[in-house]
This record gives C-alpha cells, sequence and structure tokens, in this order.
C-alpha cells in the first residue's frame, strides 16, 4: 500500500512541512506531484487530508513553510502558492463534482456550526460512511470562512466550491437551524443521532471595557465584516481607528479603508514585532495607506451628541514576556492623547458565545476556556458530545480548525465503533524527520515564488500562454523541495514511480560499504554480520546503490535491471 | 548498430522521473524513453548492454545540479558516464554516442528539442567502423569489465577518495584518480577481452597479443594476473605453445 494511504499511525517519521501542520497534509506528495506537472493529481491527495485546498492556498498561515528544511539553503518551498495553483488550476473547467460515498454505517452524526471544523468532522466521517448532518445557524454554511475573511482575501464562490465538494459526498447540511432554539442535545438524541460534535467557534467579539464603547459609530470588528459579508448597509466613517493587532483587525481596516474611509488607522499596544496578524497581510495593509500606531491603548472613547469623535489613547511600554510569550505592554502614566476619529472598530479577539451552549458542558471554574475538553479526545464531560475548534482552544487559524475536526472524526468513529479513544493515537506519535545530511553540494540562492495576487486582464490566447507560464513557474517552484520526509510514494498510486525499495543478497554482499556512502538518505547500514543492511522505512528507491554495487548484490524490488532490460527489448525492437 | 543511412538511428533514452512530465514528450519516433528513478540509478552495465542490443545512441536525462531530488545523483551519473565513455573509446564506439544531458526545468526548450538534437548528432556518425562480430566482442568486453568489482568499486569510492581519503588517510587529487582510472579502464577491458576471446577456443599469448594489438608481454602480465584470479587455464600445449583457455567467472 502505497505510504499516502497508509493510516497516519503506521507512517512515523514525517517531514518538518506534514508534522508540523496541525492537519497533517501531506505536503511531500503533493509537492511532489507538482514537480511532474499532476496537479489534479495534487489536488486530490490534498484532499485526502482536509476539504479546503484553494482556502487553505489563500488564507492558511502556513505553518509547513516555516518548518521547510530549505530554508537551511535559501528560502521556503512556497507550499501555501502552489496549493493555492492547483487548487485554482482544477477550477479552471468548472467546479469538480466529487463521487457520493456509500452509507457503510448506519450511526447518525449531528454536528453543530458548518465552520472549518465542523466542516472538515462532516467530511471525514462521511468518508468513512456515516450519515452526517451539519446544523448551521447562519443562512449560509462556511462560519468565519464566509462571514468574517473579507472577499479580497477569500472569495465567496470559493467557499461555495468547497463546502459543494463536501455536499458531494454526502454530507447534508441545514443552515438556519438554531441550537438551544430550534435543536438541543435531547432532541438530537431523539432524532437518533448517535454523535454530536460541537464546532460553534468563538462568534462573540471582545470588549473594550472602556468608557464610550456605547457611542454611536463603535462596531466590533467581528460584527463589522459579518455585517457587510451579509450585505448590510453600514455608516462608514470618514476617519476610522482600529484597535488589535491580529489579522482580524487588519482584514477589518482593508475592508473599511476599501468601502471608501479616507484614513484608516490601526493602534496596537504592543510593537510590531509582536503583532499575531500575517507578516505578509500587515505589508499589504500598508500598501492600502493603512497607517500604523504602535505602543498605544485607549483609555476612554470620547462621544458629541451620541456619536464617537475621539479616542483618547495611552501610551504603553513594552515590560516583561508574559505566558504567551510577548511582552507585555505597561502604560504610562500622564501620556494621555487624542485620536479625532468618527469611527471605532474593535478588533481584539473573539469568545464563545456561551449563552448558545448548553449549561451542562460549561466549565464550572472561572479561569479558563468556558468549555472543558479533553484535548487529544476532543470529549466532553457527556458521553458521545464532543466538542473542538475555536470553542475549545479559543480562536485560532483555520488549518487548526480543521486538524481538530480531523481529530473529532477519529474519536466519533472509535466512539460509535466501541473502541478505546485514547489508543495509539496518530497525534502523539509523530516524529519530525529531514534525511538531507549536509548542504555542501547545494549552493545558496534567492529565489521567491508566490502566486499572482491580480489577475491581469488578458485576450484568450494570452491567457492560455500565462497560464502555461504559471504551470512551468510552479513545477520549477515545486522542483526545490527536497523531499525531506522518507518515501512518499506519492507517485506510486498513479502509476509514475514504483514506490520501489533496494533489496541486498546477503550470500553476494561482501561488506565494502560502497552502498553506504552512496545512498543519499542513510538507509543503508553495515550490520553486525558485516553485511549491508536497508531500511525500508527511509529507503526511496533511487538505486543509486543498485547501480554501483561492486558485487551487484543488490537490487531492486520493482525496477530491478533485468525489468529495465526487458523495456530496452522491447523499445528496440519497435 | 547497423544502419542504413536513410533510416534514423535507434535512440535509447533513460529519463530521470523527475526531469520532465509527459505533456512535453512529444519525442521524434526513434527515440525511446524509459523511466528510471533517477539517471544516478543506470548501472554502467546496463547501459553497455543496451548498446550490445543494438541501439545507436543513448541519452540519459537528469537533473541539473543542484537540484537532484536524491542530492547527487546526477553526480554519480556524471561519473559513470566518463568512465562509460573511456571504455567505448576502447570498444571502438564513438563515445558521442553517449550522453548525459543535465537540464533544469526553468531553462528548457522542451524535451523534443535535445532529443531532435542528439538523433541527429548520432545520424551523423553513421554506422559503426568495426564489423558487427568484433564491435560485440569488444562491448562484451566492456560490459563484463563494468560488470566486475574491480571498476565498480572504484567508481563507487570515487566521491569518498577525491574529497575525503582513502583507508591510509591520504586524499586523492582529481587528477591522480583520473590517470587511476584510465589504468584500471584500459587493463579490465584487456582483460575480459582476452577472457572473451578465450571463451571461443583455447588460444596463445602471441594471437592474443595479435587480435589485441598489444605487446605479447603486456599480454602475458595481463594473463598471469588472469589466473591468479582465476579467470582462465592453461588448456593444453600445442607444440612448444601453451594454450589458454577462458574459466566460468563466478
Amino acid at each position: 500500500m502505497p505510504l499516502t494511504e497508509k493510516p497516519l499511525q503506521e507512517v512515523r517519521k514525517l517531514p518538518p512541512c506534514r508534522a508540523t501542520c496541525p492537519a497533517h497534509v501531506n505536503v511531500q506528495a503533493y509537492v511532489a506531484l507538482i514537480q511532474r506537472g499532476k496537479f489534479k493529481e495534487a489536488v486530490e491527495v490534498i484532499r485526502r487530508d482536509m476539504p479546503f485546498p484553494a482556502i487553505c492556498g489563500r488564507v492558511c498561515f502556513s505553518p509547513c513553510e516555516d518548518a521547510c528544511a530549505r530554508v537551511n539553503l535559501d528560502q521556503a518551498v512556497a507550499i501555501r502558492a502552489l496549493k493555492r495553483l492547483v487548487a485554482d488550476i482544477e477550477r479552471e473547467q468548472g467546479r469538480v463534482v466529487a463521487e457520493p460515498v456509500p452509507k457503510k454505517y448506519s450511526e447518525k452524526v449531528a454536528i453543530i456550526g458548518a465552520g472549518p471544523a465542523g466542516l472538515t468532522a462532516a467530511y471525514e466521517l462521511a468518508k468513512l460512511g456515516y450519515p452526517v448532518t451539519v446544523f448551521e445557524r447562519m443562512a449560509e454554511p462556511g462560519g468565519m470562512m464566509r462571514y468574517c475573511i473579507p472577499d479580497f482575501r477569500l472569495e465567496k464562490f470559493v467557499v461555495a466550491n468547497e463546502i459543494a465538494y463536501i455536499k458531494d459526498i454526502g454530507v447534508k447540511i441545514k443552515t438556519g437551524v438554531e441550537f438551544g432554539k430550534d435543536i438541543t442535545i435531547e432532541s438530537l438524541k431523539r432524532d437518533g443521532y448517535k454523535a454530536i460534535f460541537f464546532a460553534i467557534g468563538t462568534q462573540l467579539g471582545m470588549k473594550l471595557n472602556v468608557p464610550g464603547e456605547d457611542l454611536e459609530g463603535v462596531i466590533n470588528a467581528v460584527d463589522f465584516l459579518r455585517a457587510i459579508a451579509l450585505g448590510k448597509k453600514i455608516i462608514i466613517g470618514e476617519r476610522v481607528a482600529v484597535i488589535g493587532g491580529g489579522n482580524t483587525a487588519i482584514d477589518a481596516a482593508r475592508t473599511v479603508k476599501k468601502l471608501g474611509a479616507k484614513e484608516v488607522m490601526i493602534l496596537y499596544r504592543r510593537s510590531r514585532e509582536e503583532m499575531p496578524a500575517l507578516p505578509h497581510e500587515v505589508e499589504l495593509a500598508e500598501k492600502d495607506g493603512i497607517k500604523f500606531y504602535f505602543l498605544v491603548a485607549p483609555k476612554q472613547i470620547i462621544g458629541e451628541n451620541g456619536r464617537v469623535k475621539a479616542v483618547e489613547c495611552l501610551r504603553m511600554r513594552l515590560g516583561e514576556p508574559d505566558e504567551s510569550g510577548r511582552r507585555r505592554p505597561i502604560p504610562i502614566a500622564f501620556s494621555e492623547h487624542q485620536y479625532e476619529v468618527d469611527m471605532v472598530i474593535p478588533a481584539l479577539g473573539q469568545m464563545v458565545e456561551t449563552s448558545v451552549l448548553p449549561p451542562e458542558l460549561i466549565s464550572k471554574e472561572k479561569r479558563g476556556p468556558p468549555l472543558q475538553v479533553d484535548p487529544l479526545t476532543l470529549e466532553t464531560n457527556i458521553p458521545g458530545v464532543f466538542a473542538g475548534g475555536d470553542v475549545a482552544t479559543g480562536p485560532a487559524s483555520i488549518i487548526e480548525a480543521v486538524g481538530a475536526g480531523k481529530r473529532a472524526a477519529v474519536s466519533i468513529h472509535r466512539y460509535l465503533r466501541g473502541e478505546d479513544l485514547r489508543k495509539d493515537r496518530e497525534e502523539e506519535k509523530i516524529e519530525e524527520t529531514t534525511w538531507v545530511k549536509d548542504w555542501r553540494l547545494l549552493e545558496k540562492k534567492e529565489r521567491r515564488y508566490d502566486a499572482p495576487i491580480e489577475k491581469p486582464h488578458l485576450s484568450f490566447e494570452e491567457a492560455r500562454e500565462y497560464l502555461e507560464k504559471l504551470k512551468r513557474q510552479a513545477r520549477f517552484e515545486a522542483f526545490r523541495c527536497l523531499g525531506c520526509g522518507p518515501c512518499a510514494e506519492c507517485l506510486a498510486s498513479m502509476g509514475l514511480c514504483e514506490g520501489d525499495k533496494a533489496v541486498v543478497d546477503e550470500g553476494k554482499c561482501v561488506g565494502c560499504n560502497v552502498c553506504a556512502v552512496i545512498c543519499p538518505v542513510g538507509a543503508i547500514k553495515k550490520n553486525e554480520k558485516g553485511v549491508a543492511q536497508v531500511n525500508e522505512e527511509l529507503c526511496k528507491g533511487c538505486g543509486l546503490c543498485a547501480a554501483r554495487c561492486p558485487e551487484q548484490a543488490i537490487t531492486m524490488k520493482k525496477l530491478s535491471n533485468e525489468q529495465i532490460l526487458t523495456m530496452v527489448l522491447t523499445a528496440l525492437e519497435r | 548498430m547497423e544502419m542504413e543511412s536513410s533510416n534514423p538511428p535507434k535512440i535509447v533514452c533513460f529519463m530521470c522521473n523527475w526531469a520532465f512530465c509527459e505533456e512535453e514528450m512529444r519525442v521524434p519516433y526513434n527515440v525511446n524513453i524509459i523511466r528510471v528513478m533517477c539517471v544516478g540509478r543506470m548501472d554502467p552495465a546496463l547501459v553497455l548492454e543496451t548498446f550490445i542490443n543494438g541501439a545507436d545512441g543513448i541519452l540519459l536525462v537528469g537533473c541539473k545540479p543542484p537540484d537532484c531530488h536524491f542530492v547527487d545523483g546526477n553526480l554519480h551519473a556524471e561519473r559513470a558516464v566518463k568512465m562509460l565513455k573511456k571504455l567505448l573509446a576502447l570498444a571502438g564506439l564513438e563515445p558521442e554516442r553517449l550522453k548525459l544531458l543535465l537540464v533544469s526545468p526553468l531553462e528548457y526548450k522542451g524535451f523534443s528539442h535535445y532529443a531532435k538534437e542528439f538523433s541527429e548528432e548520432v545520424w551523423k556518425l553513421g554506422n559503426s567502423p568495426l564489423g558487427k562480430e568484433e564491435l560485440l566482442a569488444n562491448l562484451t568486453a566492456a560490459k563484463e569489465a563494468a560488470s566486475a568489482f574491480r571498476l565498480r568499486v572504484l567508481l563507487g569510492r570515487e566521491e569518498e577518495l577525491t574529497e575525503f581519503m582513502n583507508a591510509y588517510g591520504v586524499k586523492i587529487s582529481e587528477e591522480e584518480f583520473n590517470a587511476l582510472l584510465d589504468d584500471v579502464v584500459r587493463a579490465e577491458f584487456i582483460r575480459y577481452k582476452i577472457h572473451y576471446l578465450t571463451r571461443v577456443k583455447p588460444r596463445s599469448v602471441k594471437e592474443l597479443a595479435q587480435i589485441l594489438g598489444i605487446k605479447p608481454s603486456a599480454v602475458l602480465r595481463h594473463m598471469t594476473n588472469m589466473r591468479r584470479k582465476g579467470m582462465i587455464a592453461l588448456d593444453h600445449v600445442e607444440g612448444y605453445t601453451p594454450l589458454y583457455k577462458a574459466l566460468e567467472v563466478r
């Protein structure tokens, strides 16, 4: 069985990109497929691990790139941009329609919340053969992806397409159903649902807790973005202050600027280095003409006739690092100053809407998250009820929610099959590995690849050429992947690579060590008998050892010398 | 190997799995592509075997350093090709019939361009100047030399010897290694040619020297060596002339 199709439990050592990714997407495999120009197959490989290739290709914070071993040489492989490109190319000829997965089990599963976590859990469970229904309060599924990420970062049709794919494989999505009002745990159990997964996210924007917050013109970033996504009319101010330094703050600031605000400023209480927003996004915001004021925190919002007139701030200095690792801002006394604004958008983070949750789930402790779940299995204190994603961890990213959704799906599957939820969990076993022994052969180079943000206006012919150019660039970028992990066998299922392994004939081996020196991945070692031994987990099947073995003691399992010779003979007979 | 001047040459192309993708594979019909995991995977003996089986030219396609998927598979291929060209020259076949092409995916002109270019180069070379029999003998000898321990171990150790040091802690320069490789390739080729010739029928030193075109003393030196290794043995004596016969190797 190719490694890509093996359950993660059996794959111990992973390349850094896959080990770091919360959803453990097989990066090495799809990058290798892009290398070979197999774009469609690359998307298929991504879909094995998660249902959102196009969404993550746009807005993922790409922890894989931070972990990429290529950093030691020049720059990380542009994994996210590659993912975006293949997902877009797949859509080139219309949306891909998936085959429905036949229902293998009869136990119904209910999922509350059609955000990334809920949809991923539904996708994974439907793939296993469970009848899954997702309940969503809003009119459209997608959660924060649909309602909080502005259109210029993530187009609505992209979200709709990926959700349509999930629906294709057999997930039912019921929108406009509110938990606590239309359905409860009891009603779901009465309707025959055997397991419930809470993935309601964090929908409430945090409050500033300063005087003047109720004034007209103060609107929370989450509410603001949601209102824009819903198409509601909102009076946009001329001078807008966005408070906070996260991605939501940047999104809100850029949105309000694009909607016509003359001057937009972001007020952040720490300095630029501590900003949780992606550096790339910050750069784009600066390009849009948004001003940044660092080390300032609002003290009060001053109003006039019930409307915002100014925001009064205190200057801050940075103290010792706090538990999050960032330096704690300390206000400087008597440093009050005012910014003249007519709109204030606080973007300080989100919190769980506890009023929606059933009271028995809410933890009694005052400190900590309102919902206590087992971090490994995502169980709550009610059997059969699971919770994960932002609702359990606090606001995080799409890919982390996807990871939680996958974990929930494994737990629910085990729970419904009566298996041990804790035994052999894949998350505990992942080991990071990179085989690259030394870098002496590789020279330092400056290269940077990114998928184009703006689409040029082109004629039909030009567009085709342009796409060819993009594909070529992508293949070249994918070529930079060093393939850190053990054999990804990514091409084996496509019939392009044999997923080969070297075999040593112990009778012939004289222990000369030539193979051990030649092996690029260090998969061959001499054992105590003085005979070469192949570590099959590491062997990538390149066959360099077989080509050099002085005694011809090494053969390849699949593409042996004899096999190549047969191919030569048939070729020459033509 | 006998090629009508009107027929295009038969080209076999061993291509790295990672070098080109299928869409770029519009190649002339006389070029046959065989995918291998890495050009470095090409066993030198296998390349010579392909020539024996009637290929007019062999093209090895890999990735340009430093982009090899297996770090230095392409450099291993370079070393093998260096040795193979020496063997081909000894066997009387133009070394240009073997070409190693290391291309980077960004600067390629499409594989068909390179395939056509190489095909034309081989076409220009025409038929081999040697007769069919002699060429087969030479190529078989070369192939056997390339499958034997001595050349292979030298090839496998090249990187170790020239970039680090040998078992005695001495580093060998590139020139020294090349001179050594020249000597060994030549000696091994002659020995396996002698082996091939004595396989057909028992022959004397003088006869062998005549066929090989080298001094009888040199032949004798090789034969002493071969007898020690158990490659040949005395068959019988005709008059005063001892005749030798090849023994089965391995």
